[in-house]
């Protein structure tokens, strides 16, 4: 790929021709936190050898890929509370087994208290050259909320030990609008990891998740529910902030420094192609979506019995596709290019034409230069058109 | 049998004060019904037994009764409709009668529409025969309800018969006072024929059975006759007389009562009230007095939740129609609420059978309208117009004067209640006719109010505030100006028409707040700010605001899950496809419907 391929990439700009990626699940966590809802596990260490092995044989007996993978993301769960050579060794089978081009983005997700600079330095020795942190807060009554083992110091620790251990790219994840925090714990987080200077920092609302530990809470009336008015407060305030440091926002909840979008995340944004390694994972090719046993023991039982890890599939017809490639799309800043939306999903525009038409009447699509994008007005409110488009 | 050994009369009686338990009685001392077959309630199960298709209804019942006098009498027993809204239908029962049996409980005394009833026969000209029943009950004050009955019909209270339907004991000398009390018909059996038709029901396997009392001539079976309002020929397939069952005969006689089946499909053409005549007489022939065409008082568009039940609604309609001459309907549409029916009631409680008779028998889940009754409209070009339906209100610049329909309520409550109830109907804007005490404890009270006041809540409030002790009736007593005003509910400017109502000028803001604050709470928020007004032509009244929502938006993407994220906008997108549009403003169907709902507590009295 070319230098000005990459550059495109990292632009956060929709992309016609998104690369392919590669993710790899690490289901372990050393402790949920309240609001999680993803495929992870707590302790399970006696286990974590074994899926490791069972990973490392699913990559070797995949089918693998000649088509050079642009992007490789190894997510959890907490991939960091696995020992830097177990990571080392999945990387390096799905090196072997997926032609991971030169230059390529690979991530690793780290919590703050399962890393320290000895740890970074031998992630980016194994050859990842991307840190995501789970930062969430420095407001430690949000942390003990949220259910965060690690300290706001330990937080800032880890931002720093990820840049002096070299890496290329550091992003930091931050989650607002909990019913623990106030107005000026969200501006003294905010401007706390600006400070770290990282390349990316991605902001999510709290989402209270059916059956999670805080859903309960919320039901019983231990805690408020979440108010997206709040919520939609604290948005304008990160979107002030970030912008006001030089960060830009490339999709709804993800804001970078130029040229430092992740091009993971803009090619799930971009309807791209990737591979899903691990239990829970999900892939897709070419509007084929399929993910595996969640269980991470079922996973490796499957892998070691040599039974297929496949737990669904869905195929997606045509007009799907385009209906599910405009609800990515269109949740990147850019929007998408209609021409070349038109080229990858056939009709699917023109076909949408009425729904459009309203929308982009209402004020809540617009049309710049042969893209088509969410206003300024309809961003936080993007499930109404996108729900209206599929 | 001779005129001058037949007697037809009529058990006036509120719920619960024995008719049915006199009735077995009466049908067991006559032998009307063998020991054999007796069953409690005779002729309440035929009735349950004739909606499952397996005997025809009892409205009247003839039995043999061998007098002290030694002379057999043929008495028939006439069943009168037990509700509020069929004044009309008691009083042509009434009509087939030359007296009445007010019976009352002596625990309890007489109840409103007992009174109303009462008043009906007494106008009629009919022999009152007054009874004091369950006496044998320890909580039994015959004298003291004695002294009430009496006070009303200007009787000695010695003269008030007292019995136990229960135990029997008093029955036997009240059937001897019905030989001689009531009068024998009066009719002339050499004129030509005029029935008059008091009952009339459509049978799936009969077609209509009307029930006639032969006021003058005889009546033969297979002749050619003719229904004198409905100009409907027909002939005459069977005649017969209950006994209690059904029992063919060839012919019926001056001052007989029974049935006549005549291959009629509807019962619109067998109404109640008509006059039965012979085709040949037909022409010569003058109909009896005090018909009335059947006129529904409440209106209410009736809407299925599901919209794909509108054929369904509209045969369940037509099914109750074949069998309801009061019942009118027809279509309309509404931007809330989708295809329905305007229907027409006789009042409330018909209204309220007639909804759960649809939803029950028919399976359906309706919502309805707020009830209205019928306005009338002069314009200020002279013009009148009816107004059923609030929506279809002219322009108030162009109205000269609004009237609306008053009715005549009674209710009799124990004397402590009396504040309670003035204080109710006063809120409803009602008048105060008359009070009269029936005893030191019980008072009847007469108020002229518009019905349009009293078919909201009226009943429940009446008996919730009197702890269920008051009994009511009403009756219509024709129209009168009112100021009133349309109060239409505007979400986002745009009228919603199924919330547009005719209220009093002083109730309109009570009646715009109150909807445009539950409205608030029941609209999803959208992308804008969404007023919610009530006004009165173009002057707002009440306002409230639905803030645009601010955050509808999925954080993130799990690893790579697309297809959970598409199917939580799928499912919205699914709920956006049963929303109504209004304007621009799109609402769940359901927030109309609990927005109905609240004003639906109407039940029964």
């Amino acid at each position: 790929m070319s230098l000005a391929a990459i550059e495109q990439a990292r632009s956060g700009a929709w992309l016609e021709d998104p690369g392919f990626g590669v993710y790899v699940h690490i289901p372990f966590c050393r402790h949920r936190c309240h609001y999680c809802d993803f495929n992870t596990y707590e302790a399970q260490e006696d286990l974590h050898q074994r899926y490791v092995d069972a990973l490392v044989g699913e990559v070797e007996r995949s089918s693998g890929s000649d088509r050079p993978a642009t992007s490789v993301f190894f997510g959890g769960g907490t991939p960091t509370l696995l020992p830097a050579r177990s990571l080392a060794r999945i990387l390096q089978a799905v090196r072997n087994a997926v032609n991971v081009e030169a230059g390529a983005e690979i991530t690793i997700e780290a919590n703050p208290e399962t890393v320290d600079e000895p740890m970074f330095e031998a992630l980016l020795e194994a050859g990842f050259d991307r840190v995501s942190i789970g930062i969430q807060s420095l407001a430690p009554r949000v942390l003990e909320g949220l259910g965060r083992e690690h300290s706001a110091a330990r937080a800032v620790g880890a931002i720093r030990a990820a840049r002096s251990a070299g890496a290329m790219d550091v992003n930091a994840d931050l989650i607002y609008g909990s019913p623990w925090e106030s107005s000026s714990d969200w501006r003294a987080s905010l401007q706390g990891v600006i400070a770290e200077q990282p390349d990316h920092i991605s902001a999510y609302a709290l989402t209270v998740e059916e059956g999670t530990p805080l859903a309960t809470l919320v039901r019983t009336s231990r805690i408020p529910d979440v108010d997206p008015d709040v919520q939609a407060d604290r948005y304008e305030v990160a979107q002030e902030l970030l912008a006001e440091a030089g960060y830009w926002r490339y999709e709804i909840s993800n804001w970078a420094r130029p040229g430092r979008a992740s091009r993971h995340n803009v090619l799930y944004w971009s309807a791209g192609d990737y591979f899903g390694f691990g239990a829970g994972a999900h892939a897709h090719f070419g509007g084929r979506r399929a993910w595996t046993i969640r269980l991470p023991r079922s996973f490796a039982s499957a892998v070691e019995e040599g039974r297929s890890t496949e737990a669904g599939s869905e195929c997606l017809g045509p007009d799907q596709r385009a209906g599910e490639a405009l609800m990515l799309g269109l949740r990147l800043t850019s929007g998408v290019d209609t021409a070349a939306f038109g080229r990858r999903f056939g009709p699917g525009l023109a076909s949408r034409g009425p729904a459009l038409e309203a929308l982009e009447t209402g004020g809540l699509l617009e049309r710049r230069g042969g893209w088509l994008r969410l206003s300024s007005r309809s961003t936080l409110v993007a499930n109404e058109v996108l729900c209206r488009l599929l | 049998m001779d005129q001058a050994h037949q007697r037809a009369f009529a058990v006036i009686s509120h719920v619960d004060h024995g008719k049915s338990t006199l009735s077995d009685r009466l049908l067991q001392l006559t032998k009307t019904v063998n020991e054999r077959d007796m069953r409690e309630q005779y002729l309440d199960r035929m009735d349950l037994e004739r909606e499952r298709g397996i005997t025809i209804k009892a409205a009247a019942v003839r039995m043999e009764y061998e007098a002290a006098d030694g002379e057999v009498y043929e008495l028939n027993l006439i069943d009168t409709p037990g509700h509020v809204d069929f004044g009309y239908e008691v009083s042509r029962s009434l009509a087939a009668c030359e007296g009445v049996l007010l019976l009352v409980d002596a625990a309890q005394g007489i109840e409103a529409q007992t009174l109303t009833n009462l008043y009906l026969a007494v106008d009629a000209g009919l022999e009152v025969i007054p009874v004091l029943n369950k006496i044998d009950l320890p909580a039994a004050q015959p004298e003291k309800y004695a002294q009430e009955i009496a006070g009303l019909i200007g009787c000695d209270p010695s003269d008030i018969y007292r019995i136990s339907a229960k135990t029997g004991e008093g029955v036997a000398e009240l059937l001897e006072a019905i030989v001689s009390h009531i009068p024998p018909p009066s009719g002339d059996p050499d004129a030509p024929l005029r029935a008059l038709v008091f009952d009339s029901y459509y049978d799936i396997y009969r077609g209509v059975v009307a029930y006639i009392r032969i006021v003058d001539g005889s009546l033969r079976a297979r002749e050619p006759i003719r229904f004198l309002a409905t100009g409907v020929d027909a002939e005459a397939d069977e005649i017969g007389i209950m006994a209690p069952d059904a029992t063919p005969i060839k012919s019926l006689a001056t001052g007989e009562v029974g049935y006549l089946i005549a291959g009629i499909k509807e019962v619109v053409q067998a109404k109640v009230g008509d006059t039965v005549t012979t085709k040949a007489a037909g022409a010569q022939v003058q109909a009896l007095a005090g018909y009335r065409e059947p006129k529904p008082m409440v209106f209410a568009g009736i809407y299925p939740v599901e919209g794909d039940d509108f054929p369904l609604l509209r045969d369940a309609l037509e099914k109750l129609k074949l069998n309801d001459a009061a019942l009118t309907y027809e279509p309309e549409s509404s931007g809330a609420l989708g295809f329905g029916f305007r229907c027409g009631f006789l009042g409330l409680l018909h209204m309220e059978i007639v909804r759960e008779r649809l939803e029950r028998e028919f399976g359906l889940e309706l919502i309805a309208t707020a009830p209205s009754v019928a306005y009338e409209i002069e314009l200020s070009n002279g013009e009148r117009r009816v107004v059923r339906n609030p929506t279809d209100m002219p322009d108030p610049g162009t109205i000269n004067e609004i009237s609306e329909p008053f009715v005549s309520i009674m209710v009799v409550t124990p004397s402590e209640y009396v504040g309670t109830i003035m204080q109710l109907c006063q809120e409803r804007r009602g008048e105060l006719k008359e009070m009269h005490y029936l005893s030191p404890e019980r008072v009847e009270l007469r108020y002229h109010t518009p019905l349009g006041e009293i078919i909201f809540d009226f009943f429940d409030q009446l008996k919730s505030r009197t702890k269920g002790y008051a009994s009511l009736d009403y009756e219509p007593v024709g129209l009168q100006p009112a100021n009133l005003v349309k109060v239409d509910v505007l979400l986002n400017g745009q009228p919603v028409d199924a919330f547009s109502t005719i209220v009093h000028r002083e109730k309109a803001y009570t009646y715009g707040k109150t909807m445009t604050e539950r409205l608030r709470k029941l609209i999803p928020r959208q992308f804008f700010d969404v007023p919610i007004q009530a006004a009165i032509g173009s002057r707002v009244i009440a306002r409230e605001t639905v803030k645009a929502k601010r955050k509808d938006v999925l954080a993130k993407c799990y690893g790579g899950d697309i297809t959970r994220k598409r199917k939580l906008l799928e499912k919205q997108k699914e709920g956006k496809r049963r929303m109504k549009q209004i304007g621009s403003v799109e609402v769940p169907q359901s927030a109309f419907i609990e927005a109905l709902r609240l004003d639906q507590e109407v039940k029964a009295p």
